[in-house]
């Protein structure tokens, strides 16, 4: 898959795979032992763990180590003060952070630079943020494709002239905005014949709640995209409740998200990100930066389209695990 | 109920002036002192009612009566208070620049970019994507209008439109008085008789001003990037086409017919600086080097992507590649020489490279500094910096919201419609509207239309 989306100033991709450390960068690395920090949105989710995971093993590889986790909870709030503090700690070399939002929390981060530590972006730059002189590297999933991977998925299932729910999240943020535009971009260009209504949730706990005022107010609604994993689930844990069952498909290869596909549930089809690849990318785009050598201002990996055909390598892959008994199970009646 | 309201405090301002020896008495003079009691706060040249009569030369009473009317109208607000100098503390008029918002694209050959602004011309919110500009201008107003009305949608506590900037590629010839009539849009191939502005204009119902490309990315890097707001500054785009725009003593300089800066016409050894160093020159060059195998960088993206475009040399040059390395230092070169005669003439702060391959590492900034250097006067160079834009393609956007915002807010604009509270009500937008819909049959699309009440009528005419 090539990658479909532009950076948050318009960049074209680069291989996030491609990048290494050079032999001298590696070895200024193993000497200067850095101390790194992450501030995350979340910590409770399989791409936060698989994130942390690639980003703790690229940086042992080199002797860096990563001294602290901030889960910020969705709480920019929480955000702000965490960068606040980790501007003025002298132990800490740089900083991996995931902005929640986008204006609000650009002065922090720029806090950071000023402060002269490296700071390395995962999906987003907010607003006013530029490369070099405010951040090293946006390291990212391809978020524009993926959304565009959500619409392929689901279009088979929405029948002609029928109508798609689009559950949104109502904070600005740039991955899940770049998801839905492309969403609609697809329905809009290759099934002009179908209607799309969008919701927005505030909290991915209320995705429930928010689906469900969908499908009364549009009742012909015959299929649902919603931008993540986690609040996706929190849908089909509604509507499965209320008594309907509707194709829906999202982002991220959760485990919760999976095994609803694998066993025949709501969700048909999942545009997976490889949040251990790209943690592993914005760990060496971190040493690379801390040791002068300057890595490309946007990089971004390629989504995979995961179906009940292909879960349980993609689960593989996505994960650099094996997969669980559950979905296996699911592979023997292909 | 505004127009009471505004006239009765014209009135009010009248009367207040005629008392006043030596001031002016009509109501042009109204819309004067209120357009110029409006540009000294929203530009924080002065923001208390001292400063304001010190920089207006307005009596205490018109100064007064003139804030009072601009609250009304709700383009000003009281602020914060200012520190005491001795009596009271002074209190400080704010600009409400949230009261409308200001739209803005960038149109390029294989991109778009789409934005929104507060009316200070501070970017909120902005998104780029792939676009194939030969799918026509019907394709294109279509896909604006949509994320255009996606962002509205988002930033649901910005006012209503007041203006759309447009950012084109190749000159962009304007006419007509306040420069949001329709140019001929000469450099998109087929789009000559499309009525591209014009659909953008009616589908959208904001005045659009449009610049070429380059000149809205140097006003951008002038206002907020690498020009620092200092007076001179070369701004080269990377790209296809070569091509420069200049900030000279503060000013964009746009040229006699709009197309100031096309360096990449220049000759150098009887070709083209676009066919030497141009981006499909690079484009070609690496996919030689990966067909030959000089580069096994290329040479593994054309097996992965099966094809070869200036992006994957510029990464592969920020990746080690020496081929990539050794074909942007020859490339940066032959654009330090043309630009070094330029700098001889303009004496610029700043050049700054921007456009897609200014991101492809050093390599080119190198090699174009070396260049200039070797042939620039050395007064010249005893200051300049030569850098790479990190504005990337925000440039575009930031600079189309600054143009737009100065033109809404330009004294002679600003005072057609100051009265009536929106530029949308400007008589010279409402003859627009009214022309474009002559000529333009709109599609309405119900699914997509944002709420009524988010899109006040351009005066009477705009729903027509």
């Amino acid at each position: 898959m090539s990658i479909s989306g532009l950076g948050p100033h318009g960049e074209r991709a680069a291989p996030a795979d491609q990048l290494t450390l050079s032999e001298a960068g590696a070895e200024a690395a193993r000497q200067r032992r850095f101390s790194v920090a992450l501030v995350i949105h979340t910590t409770e989710s399989d791409w936060s763990r698989q994130n942390i995971a690639g980003i703790v093993t690229s940086l042992g590889r080199y002797s860096a180590a990563l001294v602290e986790i901030v889960d910020c909870s969705f709480d920019a709030n929480r955000q702000l003060a965490a960068l606040g503090r980790l501007a003025k700690d002298k132990t800490i070399d740089a900083v991996i952070s995931i902005p929640i939002g986008n204006v609000g929390v650009a002065d922090a981060h720029m806090g950071l630079a000023k402060a002269g530590k490296t700071l390395v972006l995962l999906d987003n730059a907010p607003i006013g943020m530029l490369p070099r002189s405010d951040y090293a590297s946006v390291v990212s999933a391809d978020n524009f494709g993926l959304g565009k991977i959500a619409a392929e998925l689901l279009a088979p299932h929405i029948p002609q002239q029928g109508a798609v729910g689009i559950l949104g999240y109502g904070v600005d943020f740039f991955a899940t905005h770049e998801r839905e535009l492309a969403f609609q971009k697809w329905f809009t260009t290759h099934r002009p014949d179908v209607r799309m209504e969008r919701s927005k949730f505030a909290q991915p706990e209320r995705a429930g709640a928010t689906v469900t005022s969908l499908v009364e107010q549009f009742p012909d609604v015959s299929g649902i995209f919603c931008v993540w994993d986690v609040p996706a689930m929190a849908a089909v844990e509604q509507l499965r409740k209320q008594g309907l069952s509707l194709p829906v498909t999202t982002v991220d290869l959760g485990r919760e998200v999976a095994e609803e596909m694998a066993r025949g549930g709501m969700v048909r089809g999942i545009a997976a990100q490889q949040p251990y690849d790209q943690g592993s990318a914005a760990a060496i785009a971190t040493l690379c930066a801390l040791t002068g050598q300057k890595p490309p201002p946007w990089m971004a990996m390629a989504g995979l389209p995961v179906t009940v055909e292909n879960v349980v390598e993609a689960f593989q892959v996505v994960w650099h695990a094996p997969a669980t008994p559950s979905l296996i199970a699911s592979r023997g009646g292909h | 109920m505004a127009d009471k309201r505004d006239n009765s405090g014209l009135r009010a301002a009248a009367r207040s002036a005629a008392r006043n020896v030596g001031r002016p008495r009509t109501t042009e003079s109204g819309y004067a002192s209120l357009s110029t009691l409006l540009n000294l706060v929203r530009t924080g040249v002065a923001t208390t009612r001292q400063e304001l009569e010190r920089h207006s030369e307005l009596g205490r009473a018109v100064v007064s009566d003139r804030l009072s009317t601009l609250v009304k109208l709700g383009l000003l607000e009281e602020g914060r208070l200012g520190e005491a100098a001795g009596g009271r503390a002074p209190r400080h008029m704010q600009f409400r620049a949230a009261t409308g918002s200001v739209e803005v694209a960038v149109i390029d050959r294989s991109s778009i970019a789409a934005g929104i602004a507060d009316l200070s011309g501070s970017l909120l919110m902005e998104h780029h994507e792939a676009f194939d500009i030969t799918a026509g201008g019907e394709a294109l107003v279509e896909r604006l209008t949509t994320l255009f009305e996606w962002m509205r949608n988002e930033r649901s506590e910005l006012g209503s439109v007041w203006g759309i900037g447009l950012a084109l590629p190749g000159p962009v010839a304007q006419s007509g008085e306040f420069g949001i009539s329709s140019p001929v849009l000469q450099a998109i191939e087929g789009w000559t008789d499309y009525p591209f502005v014009e659909n953008l204009m009616v589908r959208n119902r904001a005045p659009v001003w449009v610049r070429s490309v380059i000149q809205m990315m140097t006003a951008g890097e002038h206002f907020a990037g690498a020009g620092g707001n200092r007076g001179n500054l070369i701004l080269v785009k990377l790209g296809r086409s070569l091509s420069a725009g200049v900030v000279a003593d503060g000013k964009l300089l746009r040229g006699a017919e709009g197309a100031s800066g096309l360096i990449g016409y220049t000759r150098l050894d009887d070709e083209s600086l676009d066919s030497l160093a141009g981006s499909d020159a690079i484009a070609a060059a690496g996919m030689q080097g990966a067909q030959d195998a000089q580069s096994p960088f290329l040479q593994s993206v054309l097996m992965k992507n099966g094809t070869i475009d200036e992006s994957d040399v510029g990464h592969g040059a920020q990746f080690g590649d020496a081929y990539c390395i050794e074909l942007l230092t020859r490339c940066g070169r032959l654009i330090g020489e043309a630009l070094a005669p330029l700098a001889n003439l303009l004496n610029p702060d700043v050049i700054a490279l921007g456009g897609a391959m200014a991101h492809a590492g050093d390599t080119i900034l190198a090699a174009v500094r070396e260049a200039v250097y070797r042939q620039a006067h050395p007064l010249v160079t005893r200051n300049l910096k030569i850098v790479t834009s990190q504005m990337g393609g925000t440039s575009g956007l930031v600079g189309a919201a600054h143009v737009v915002t100065e033109e809404i807010f330009a004294p002679r604009f600003l005072q057609g419609w100051i009265l009536q509270g929106s530029p949308l009500r400007h008589p010279e937008f409402a003859n627009h509207v009214d022309q474009a819909h002559s000529t333009v049959a709109v599609r309405s699309r119900e699914t997509v239309s944002p709420p009524p009440d988010r899109r006040p009528m351009a005066g009477s005419t705009a729903g027509k």
